[in-house]
């Protein structure tokens, strides 16, 4: 789309922005989740700042590419961009799971700028895959990205839906997986070995490449130099990530799939938060 | 009526390119017309039916008009978490086909047997449920299923018992009970859904009864359910299907609230089946032949009289 440059306001997401909006959130609504949300900021940031069109700034835009967290759990980095996208607003943070609030603790559809229900694993996939099939059906160069998590290739249906997509050619969709090597209960080398997800995607017929899913300019190469391979197979792009990244104490610390913040973590990860970015 | 439904599928198919075919590697025969009309339209998605439904609500979302198609004991039952969390959370029009439900698979046992769908969708919030007795029945129903622009089960059961009416519907109200025989007040009134309304027909020629075809189970009118009973001296249910959540139970609902009434609840009663036999058989052994009817019927007829 020749006219993307325009249709986008010039937003920074920056990651630092976004983790300080998913704290305040996390804050306010005494949530869990916060580790998911990290792991998966830089990926986001990258695709809202370069890769997503989303024409007039509309995220129902019939001509809109999709964003499909399939890992529901990682909502609030997704609530972070789209604050930064105006698409909801500072109230919605600092109520953020206030009594009658809209935004859920999972990935809803009916809040506009998120396409799928997940949170129950392994749905968004397969919703991602028939939206690839359609638009393909429709001769759009539309994309379609689905965010797994490791953990949540556990399921199935992803492996369904990734036979059906290679099988069809869907060369518009992207799975990325946020490789972050933790499931609610422990690691994934604990709980089912996965062994290697990038050999694996490959054997279903996937074009992939495995980057670090916190170099924003990885990413960024990563995803252009997927869709420039010149195959009508689909794209896997594995994000070797940290869950719980940009604050120490949360870093590789499953705990943070489940603890609430409370007045001191909240001042201390925000410190640490702020200090690595006058650092940087 | 199988006849009814794959001819359907065509014309609908035909009349809207949206219409896309969707199978779980199910249907061989039912589909070679389909196939041959519309072979863009139809979709293969393999011996995956969770990928299947997740599929056709990514479809729903960019304008296409799924019917997803298989065996009942897998569309819906095995894909009821895609059902409520892909299509019916967000009314996608998604049209879902389960074919051989109760039980047609009576050769192979509880896998392919399905007598637990109708409870199970009925519970979705906003999924309709469609269950046609005969030919002209299917075809309203598939009519009324490519328009209602909302999600929809329709349950396919045992397809060879026979037209219960004599004439196309000249309309096709969502949830209103059809009286297929007019009978005496002062007896039990049935109501039937799909291959149980043969049944209810042949036995209220014995006894003179009234007996009204559902062809919709969700919404039911309960203005005809409250009507029928007003016409009847009690009432039963009849349903190839288990008597917790099905016909019964949606008729019980709302007649224990709007005009309270003896009802009694014939269908599978909490057991899979044990035995493998014909079709019949399988009937014998959950007591659901006009036999069996018969006498709850006299029994119930006596008790009412006394």
């Amino acid at each position: 789309m020749s006219s993307q440059e325009n249709e986008r306001p010039k937003l920074a997401f920056s990651p630092h922005a976004l983790r300080r909006t998913v704290l305040e959130m996390a804050y306010a609504g005494s949530t869990v989740h916060i580790a998911c949300a990290f792991s998966i900021i830089e990926l986001l940031a990258v695709l809202y700042r370069g890769h997503l069109r989303y024409p007039d700034n509309q995220p129902d835009s019939d001509n809109r590419d999709y964003l499909v967290l399939s890992k529901g759990h990682g909502v609030m980095a997704q609530y972070a961009c789209m604050r930064e996208l105006g698409w909801i607003n500072d109230s919605h943070i600092t109520n953020y799971f206030k009594d009658g609030s809209e935004l859920k603790g999972l990935s809803d559809s009916r809040i506009r700028g998120l396409e799928v229900t997940s949170g129950s694993l392994g749905h968004g996939f397969s919703v991602g895959v028939g939206l690839a099939f359609g638009l393909m059906r429709k001769e759009t160069d539309q994309k379609v990205y689905v965010i797994v998590g490791d953990g949540e290739i556990n399921e199935g249906p992803v492996w369904e839906g990734a036979l059906f997509a290679s099988h069809h050619g869907l060369g518009n969709l992207m799975v990325i997986v946020d490789q972050n090597g933790f499931q609610a209960m422990g690691s994934t080398d604990e709980v089912i070995s996965l062994g290697d997800i990038a050999a694996k995607f490959d054997a279903f017929g996937f074009d992939v490449l495995s980057i670090d899913g916190h170099d924003e300019e990885a990413i960024d190469t990563g995803i252009r130099n997927l869709w420039q391979t010149p195959s009508s197979r689909p794209k896997a792009l594995i994000a070797k990530t940290v869950k719980g990244k940009g604050v120490s104490f949360m870093e590789a610390n499953n705990r943070w799939h489940y603890t609430r913040l409370n007045p001191d973590t909240y001042a201390q990860a925000t410190g640490e938060l702020d200090q690595a970015r006058h650092l940087s | 009526m199988r006849e009814a439904f794959s001819s359907s599928l065509v014309r609908l198919a035909l009349a809207d390119p949206a219409v896309l075919l969707l199978t779980g590697d199910h249907g061989y025969a039912l589909f070679d017309q389909f196939r041959q009309k519309c072979p863009n339209q139809y979709i293969n998605a393999g011996i995956a039916e969770q990928n299947m439904v997740g599929m056709a609500a990514g479809l729903a979302r960019l304008g296409f008009r799924p019917f997803v198609y298989g065996l009942a004991a897998f569309i819906p039952i095995r894909v009821v978490e895609q059902i409520k969390l892909d299509i019916a959370h967000d009314g996608l029009p998604v049209v879902l086909l389960g074919d051989g439900a109760g039980f047609v698979y009576s050769h192979l046992g509880t896998s392919h047997q399905s007598t637990e769908d109708i409870a199970c969708t009925r519970a979705i919030p906003g999924l309709e449920v469609l269950s046609p007795a005969d030919r002209f029945e299917m075809q309203a129903s598939m009519n009324y299923a490519a328009v209602a622009r909302r999600p929809v089960y329709l349950r396919m059961g045992k397809a060879d018992r026979g037209d219960v009416h004599s004439a196309p519907l000249a309309s096709f109200q969502p949830g209103a009970l059809l009286k297929v025989c007019d009978g005496r007040r002062d007896q039990p009134g049935l109501i039937a859904t799909g291959s149980m309304v043969s049944t209810a027909m042949t036995v209220a020629e014995v006894f003179d009864l009234n007996v009204w075809s559902a062809p919709m189970l969700k919404p039911l009118d309960a203005d005809h359910v409250c009507t029928a009973s007003l016409e009847s001296n009690g009432i039963v249910t009849l349903e190839e299907h288990s008597v917790m959540g099905g016909l019964g139970s949606a008729v019980s609902e709302i007649l224990s609230e709007k005009n309270p009434t003896k009802v009694i609840r014939i269908g599978v009663q909490d057991r899979f089946s044990l035995h493998c036999g014909s079709y019949d058989y399988l009937l014998e052994e959950h007591k659901l032949t006009i036999k069996h009817v018969l006498q709850s019927i006299a029994s119930l007829s006596e008790s009412l009289s006394a």
